[in-house]
């Protein structure tokens, strides 16, 4: 009994303890690289034209892919919002995986296409393409739209990826809210970097209860739904705080699969992406990086703080949930496939850093706070609990999660400020104290459960429901009650 | 408040009494607590604090440019041509003497909108525009801010610099083409080129950095948009040691049409750099040199998939028919890319071209009729 409480003592004293300090350093350096980034970033595009790319006969082509299935409720809505984009020279790629609804025929209707003769070049390996269309009208000549059997995400991207005729790929969600200027932002920096750009990503923000009008997002407005309103805050926190930290570090291990412009070139060279994993934005983003470093070639993958991307967040737990096993499947499917990268000095900071960082602090710290947890439990029921020194350890936490949210509004504020209100600033400020309570509990047994179905062989995308942008009148306001449009219920592998 | 007040006792008694009996890890949480409690107050402050002076520099910014706007466009309505540019100045030019030009807040509105008029009108608005930046002496913060040690004050001086057309200050110009700042040069770089009417590329004979392809971007627009500018051979920038130099130089020589650097794009096919040997390709279609056609295909089986692939595209833009059985017989090629290219370079000769894919579609196997009929699709 004593040696096993002496265990317990030094295990959770101590070693608990440190983690936990390693933790909190760790994302006070992210906070202070972030920073820097933020502060170079924009000191640097304060003097930028940006039309001087749209005009420009030399701006690299792009090939925008965006994988569809049973989208028929707006998919002619979200492809004009696409084709309305600012850039020269562009193609849209609409890919129909196997839809079992009429959103083929819309498109069809909607945009006069026909089937066309196309070769396609089989550089990866997907299902099997029914037909390829294209516009009889001139006015659509950008759209390419396939028609190809159900087989998930990545199969339709590598589809679409091998219909592309242009240099830059850029892989968005179709019911994603782009913001025109988008792809002249996230061409940039493969124009002006040293070392060779494989892969940008932009900030992905919260559209729920924003104003949309014809596609576009015309008004941005906190959400109405406290779960958005949470969502709003972690996603603040992890873009400007995080990736963009990685980004000043050339760390990032994931570029956000809502949006994310990639080098085609380096996607064909490493096989596309992954059918084996349910994280494949994540997967395909650590296989061109350790391709770059296995033929020893320059490379950076950059994130850029500007919001470029509106997404529509689950607006219940269930959801929530679902997306976020998904996520964690994801995570553990990306370390396991790459875990050779380890450690590897040959990987440098992907390798040192990077991956080390993932899988302690992202993949393994909510498996120790699960088990904190339950450890508290079972200590405080024997009895072996200081119920002072527990209060004070929980309020360490407590507050430095407080610090943290705080400095993320902070960055929120000093860059774009979407939130222009007095009032929702407050409202994140004041979220910030009861988001480690309320929210960040389920996002931990989330994340448990995602490891139980991983190591159970769970291997379904799950289904994703979502309120829609709801119809598309002149101003739509995107609220959490209107009906939801079951948009993804792929089976992935 | 209630509740600090009340934990008021207990937390003095925490801090200042039993902390030195305390565990290490417990000291140190409530050295973390402290920290982040004050870095989460101050933050609070800083943000409202900062909202509230954001609010209050919009609100001055906003009332004195208005006022400032209204003054530029009086000289818009009422600054009638035929009094002349002097009489025009100096009737305006009290009134502009009256704005506090010590506050920084007000000279660079003021700047800034004199800059933003004189970019949007030509003539003697513009004129009138910039006499009035002259005689009130703004000029003289312009020079202040290209010696700045910011690099983003010396853009802004360039900028101004350029835009009102202060050609007698092209030499402070052009001493920042160099700069070890990538903004800085290139700013300076595209303002060169529309100060110095005699030598406006001079800067590319000392340039030692590489011209980034968004500098490349850049220079390009303006110097292809700009009127007056005395444009010269590129070709004798093609044997530069920056190969960033050489492919800017290429791109401007494909623009204009230098005939004169063919010599030059010939030698430029040995290159060792890929990109260049690509580029030259192009280039060489772009000018429809036919007769340097034999020296493409002569290199051809040594080059690259990509530089194939550009002999084939410029081979079809040439569109001599000299080569048809060379294209055809590209269908054997095992890569997709060259067969593709060579069956477009095919319907590149026109109508005749055509009829020969017409032709080939029975003969070829079952792949390649795919390719074929992809070509001549017109509506892909």
């Amino acid at each position: 009994m004593d040696a096993g409480f002496y265990f317990f003592e030094q295990i959770f004293n101590s070693a608990i303890f440190y983690f936990a300090l390693v933790v909190m350093c760790s994302y006070i350096i992210l906070c202070f690289f972030s920073a820097l980034e933020m502060k170079a970033y924009m000191r640097k595009n304060s003097f930028i034209d940006y039309r001087e790319i749209l005009v420009s006969p030399y701006a690299p082509s792009v090939s925008i892919l965006a994988p569809a299935y049973n989208e028929e409720a707006t998919i002619v809505d979200n492809v004009k919002s696409i084709m309305s984009l600012h850039y020269g020279n562009f193609e849209i790629i609409i890919i129909n995986d196997g839809s079992k609804d009429s959103s083929l025929q819309k498109l069809i209707d909607a945009y006069q296409l026909e089937k066309v003769n196309f070769c396609v070049n089989e550089q990866l390996h997907h299902k099997p393409i029914r037909g390829i269309y294209k516009s009889r009208n001139s006015s659509y000549s950008r759209l390419i739209v396939i028609d190809k059997e159900n087989g998930g995400k990545s199969d339709a991207l590598n589809a679409g990826i091998n219909v592309s005729s242009k240099d830059l790929l850029l892989c968005i969600d179709v019911d994603c809210i782009v913001e025109q200027d988008a792809l002249l932002k996230l061409v940039k920096p493969y124009l002006e970097e040293k070392k060779r750009v494989i892969a940008t990503g932009g900030v992905v923000r919260i559209a729920n209860s924003c104003e949309v009008e014809d596609g576009r997002l015309v008004k941005v407005h906190m959400p109405k739904n406290i779960i958005s309103r949470f969502q709003v805050l972690e996603y603040i926190r992890a873009f400007l705080m995080g990736r963009m930290a990685w980004s000043r570090l050339n760390g990032l291990l994931i570029i956000s699969g809502a949006m994310g412009l990639f080098d085609k070139e380096i996607v064909i060279k490493c096989g596309g992406y992954s059918h084996e994993t349910v994280g494949e934005d994540m997967e395909l983003v650590v296989r061109m990086r350790r391709y770059m470093h296995d033929h020893n070639l320059k490379y950076q993958v950059v994130y850029i703080p500007d919001p470029l991307c509106w997404t529509e967040s689950p607006i219940d737990f269930k959801v929530l949930g679902r997306q976020r096993n998904r996520w964690t499947r994801g995570t553990i499917e990306t370390l396991w496939t790459h875990r050779d990268l380890f450690f590897n000095p040959k990987y440098s900071i992907l390798g040192l850093l990077s991956y080390p960082y993932w899988l302690f602090f992202e993949w393994l710290a909510p498996i120790l706070e699960g088990i904190g947890l339950i450890s508290f439990i079972l200590l405080a029921s024997l009895g072996k609990i200081n119920w002072e020194f527990s209060g004070i350890l929980f309020f360490m936490v407590y507050a430095f999660s407080i610090l943290l949210s705080t400095i993320a509004v902070l960055f929120e504020e000093r860059s774009y400020h979407q939130y222009t209100s007095g009032k929702d600033v407050l409202k994140l400020l004041l979220l910030a104290f009861i988001e480690p309570i309320v929210y960040h509990p389920l996002t931990i047994y989330w994340s448990i459960r995602g490891n139980i179905d991983k190591f159970t062989g769970k291997k379904t995308w799950g289904t994703m429901t979502r309120a829609g942008f709801a119809g598309n009148q002149k101003k739509t306001e995107v609220t959490a009650v209107s009906q939801a449009v079951d948009i993804k219920e792929q089976q992935n592998v | 408040m209630l509740i600090i007040l009340s934990t008021g006792p207990y937390l003095e008694n925490l801090f200042l009494h039993r902390l030195p009996f305390f565990p290490d890890n417990i000291k140190i949480s409530l050295f973390i607590i402290m920290f982040c409690t004050i870095a989460t107050v101050e933050i609070y402050l800083y943000v409202f604090l900062k909202k509230a002076k954001m609010k209050r520099d919009k609100y001055l910014d906003a009332k004195w440019k208005e006022k400032i706007s209204n003054m530029l466009s009086n000289i818009i309505i009422y600054g009638d041509e035929d009094d002349g540019l002097e009489k025009v100045v100096n009737h305006f030019l009290p009134r502009f003497k009256k704005l506090p030009l010590n506050n920084k807040r007000v000279r660079e509105i003021l700047i800034e909108e004199i800059r933003i008029y004189h970019a949007n009108f030509t003539g003697f608005t513009a004129d009138v525009l910039k006499e009035l930046f002259v005689r009130l002496k703004l000029y003289k913060y312009t020079l202040k801010k290209l010696k700045s040690r910011l690099w983003e004050v010396q853009v802004e001086g360039v900028r101004e610099v350029a835009q009102f057309w202060l050609y007698q200050y092209d030499s402070l110009v052009f001493a920042l083409t160099d700069h070890e700042h990538e903004i800085v040069r290139m700013e300076a770089q595209t303002a060169y080129v529309r100060l110095n009417k005699e030598h406006p590329f001079r800067f590319l004979d000392h340039m030692r950095g590489r011209i980034l392809p968004w500098h490349q971007l850049i220079l390009f627009e303006i110097i292809t948009k700009a009127q007056h500018v005395k444009i010269p051979s590129f070709s004798k920038w093609l044997n530069s040691d920056n190969d960033s130099i050489i492919i800017f130089c290429l791109k401007l020589i494909s623009h204009y049409q230098q005939l004169d650097a063919i010599g030059e794009l010939i030698r430029l096919l040995k290159h060792p750099n890929e990109e260049i040997r690509r580029m030259s390709v192009w280039v060489i279609g772009k000018l429809e040199a036919e007769f340097v056609e034999e020296e493409l295909l002569h290199i051809y089986h040594q080059e690259t998939l990509k530089v194939k692939v550009e002999i084939l595209t410029t081979i079809g833009r040439i569109s001599s028919g000299n080569y048809f059985d060379f294209l055809k017989g590209c269908l054997d090629s095992d890569l997709f890319e060259v067969r593709m290219a060579a069956m477009k370079a095919i319907l590149g000769h026109g109508k005749k071209g055509k009829i020969m894919l017409e032709e080939l579609l029975d003969r070829v196997s079952i792949p390649n009729q795919g390719i074929i009929s992809h070509v001549l699709d017109t509506r892909i």
